[in-house]
């Protein structure tokens, strides 16, 4: 595998202004993620874990500290290179599906493809290889108001993947799906990652997610508390 | 990227609908009104052209300064040679004498006693003299309601509601009572030949209409005319054309000090009527003017509400990698296909309503009934080219204002503030 580091945090520190003073929502993080890493923040709500998704995916920025994504300084983007960095390489995996009501989920699946300037024919293909990966092609004409909690999940999931992106960030993508569901989920993504070798990285303080994961990073209060690498997963 | 969009606005009615609800009604006003104005005005000018003013008019000095009190011991003398002589240097234009008096009419009964009796407005016109044209220019066959056009001298036309008044029928004899120019008490009997509705309550309800020739007769007016008024050919007045006129007419006259000199006069500068056309240009202006900042306030307004139903939207847009900028300008693309689309809307209903009062009008009749204004009693709209955009630009305007202010307030959020507000 290779073992190429596409994601550096150095000294990553967030302050939020509440009223006269601050609150640090994460304090001094350093972390490294390769290239094909199946891994997940964990730990409490209020803890940091979509702060530092949001950094990663390059939506908000460190107050201190360097985020090195693909190569790219975060804090040094400006407002159209980072919606370059998110269109090309970011995926994004939401709690809530957050699909366009108005569109259908192929329209929905689209919309990333469209913004990178892709032919019809292209866009189509691409569409309907990756509604298939997560088994919903025959749902492309539907509204996502038609569409259970799962197969919404799964539209979001297609949506991430269609532009083939070196990182997914999902922000506890199981939160609002039963066992079954959320299980299903996980196993697709995991076929992806190996698939694709797509970097995922998880927020999440599910149970059900940690058991697929090769890397666990707990957090608390904003700091690391343990970055943990599952040995069972190393073995394989 | 224009097919996401359309699409959107075609499935998301809580989207368009509205604006486009607010600009095909603010369109469609724009067009009503500004028609309407036009039309009324044009045909305010157009009667008192054809009943009043002239397109020029030649008076003499000292009969301008008093001509409401119809002063025609003041009038022009010689006007048949002043006629030739304007023919030849004004070729383009048609000339014509006028006297206007005014008198008592008398009705006798068969004993020779007053039946009734009425103040009358006279207007004598060279009606038996078919070149001067001025039968068809004021519409005299088709306004005469009973009767008809007097053949010969001693024949009269009538307002149709004086006539109602004084219980006339065709055929009856009037005495007019007047003074002549010397200021001798002077009478004479018409016999009435028809009775006519110009659709003006000024006209109808006190003129008699009779030939120059006899009022000359009568007032003792010899080769004398109250008023030469000159028509272009075309009949249309072009106020370029007229100051032209009486820049070269009155330079003739510049160095005489008679009071008798003749004078002309354009349109414009006659009867306030320059006011009230540069009042209803600035009318118009002024009402697209507040429709654009109306219109904009309003759609600025539902441009906001429309945002914040679409933060949801955006945020993804935004995660899914389109730039703030670029989700602005999309916002942008829309206004403007809003604003076309309420606009061609807002035309269409608007052109109708205009074409429709240009047909049929709008009866005021009833309310002119004590007025003394020269005012057509049926109000038409005017079809004019400027109406094909006097209404479309200030909506598509207001459309693509209104939502570039609403839109600053998605350009100034933080990226993950924007962001966060999708968050439950
Ligand atoms: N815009 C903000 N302003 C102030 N405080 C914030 C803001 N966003 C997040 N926080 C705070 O930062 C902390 C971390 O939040 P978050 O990263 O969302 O945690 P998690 O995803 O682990 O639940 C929380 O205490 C939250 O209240
Ligand atoms: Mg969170």
């Amino acid at each position: 595998m290779n073992s190429e580091i596409i994601i550096s945090l150095e000294h990553v520190t967030k302050r939020y202004k509440v009223g006269d003073g601050d609150f640090t929502a994460l304090s001094d993080i350093n972390l490294q993620f390769k290239k094909g890493e199946f891994a997940g923040l964990v730990g409490p709500s209020g803890s940091g874990k979509t702060t530092l998704l949001n950094i990663i995916g390059s939506l908000d920025s460190p107050t201190e500290g360097k985020a090195i994504v693909m190569g790219k300084n975060i804090s040094a983007l400006s407002h159209k290179e980072s919606a370059m960095l998110r269109n090309y390489h970011i995926g994004f995996i939401f709690q809530v599906y957050n699909l366009m009501p108005v569109y259908t989920v192929f329209e929905n699946v689209e919309f990333s493809l469209i913004l990178q300037n892709k032919s019809a024919a292209e866009r189509k293909k691409a569409v309907m290889e990756s509604l298939d990966w997560v088994g919903i092609a025959d749902m492309a004409n539907k509204k996502p108001s038609k569409l259970s909690g799962g197969e919404g999940q799964r539209v979001a999931i297609a949506r991430a993947m269609v532009k083939r992106p070196d990182i997914l960030l999902a922000d506890e993508p199981t939160a609002n799906l039963d066992a079954k569901n959320a299980h299903a989920i996980l196993q697709t993504m995991k076929a992806l990652n190996k698939e694709l070798n797509t970097t995922f990285l998880f927020s999440t303080h599910d149970e059900k997610v940690m058991g697929y994961l090769d890397r666990m990073i707990h957090l608390e209060d904003g700091k690391i508390r343990e970055d943990e690498i599952i040995p069972h997963k190393l073995s394989v | 990227m224009i097919k996401f969009l359309i699409t959107g606005i075609l499935r998301d009615k809580n989207r368009s609908l509205l604006p486009i609800i607010i600009i095909t009604i603010g369109v469609a006003l724009t067009i009503t009104l500004s028609g309407f104005m036009k039309g009324v005005l044009g045909d305010i000018v157009d009667q008192n052209a054809k009943y009043e003013t002239g397109h020029v008019k030649i008076m003499t000095r000292a009969y301008k300064e008093n001509k409401d009190q119809l002063p025609n011991d003041l009038c022009l003398l010689g006007v048949d040679e002043m006629i030739d002589s304007l023919q030849m240097r004004f070729p383009q234009t048609q000339w014509v004498k006028r006297i206007k008096f005014g008198g008592l009419i008398d009705v006798p009964d068969s004993k020779g006693n007053t039946k009734g009796q009425g103040p009358a407005l006279g207007m004598a016109l060279e009606l038996f003299n078919n070149k001067s044209g001025e039968a068809e220019r004021l519409n005299i066959e088709s306004s005469i309601i009973s009767g008809s056009m007097p053949q010969k001298s001693g024949g009269a036309l009538i307002g149709f509601s004086f006539a109602d008044k004084l219980g006339l029928q065709i055929g009856d004899t009037v005495t007019y009572f007047g003074t002549t120019m010397n200021g001798s008490m002077t009478f004479q009997n018409f016999v009435i030949s028809g009775t006519v509705r110009f659709g003006t309550a000024a006209l109808d309800k006190g003129t008699i209409i009779i030939d120059i020739s006899d009022a000359q007769k009568v007032l003792d007016m010899m080769d004398g005319a109250g008023e030469i008024l000159g028509y272009l050919n075309d009949g249309i007045y072009v106020d370029e054309k007229a100051k032209q006129m009486s820049d070269e007419f009155n330079a003739l006259y510049k160095n005489s000090d008679d009071e008798f000199a003749p004078v002309m006069q354009r349109l414009k500068e006659q009867n306030n009527l320059a006011g009230y056309i540069d009042l209803v240009d600035t009318f118009s202006s002024l009402f697209v003017l507040i429709f654009v900042l109306a219109m904009s306030i309003v759609l600025w307004n539902t441009g906001l509400l429309g945002g914040l139903r679409r933060y949801q939207e955006f945020g993804i847009r935004l995660a899914l990698g389109e730039d703030k900028g670029r989700i602005y300008r999309s916002n942008i693309y829309e206004a403007v296909l809003i604003g076309a689309i309420g606009s061609i809307i807002g035309s269409i209903i608007g052109l109708s309503v205009v074409y429709y009062l240009q047909v049929y009008g709008i009866d005021i009749s009833g309310m002119l009934q004590n007025s003394s204004m020269m005012m057509p009693s049926i109000m038409r709209a005017r079809f004019t080219t400027e109406l094909l955009y006097i209404g479309f630009i200030p909506g598509l305007f207001a459309m693509v204002l209104g939502n570039m202010l609403s839109g600053i307030g998605i350009y100034k959020r933080e990226t993950a503030t924007l962001f966060k507000e999708l968050e439950v």
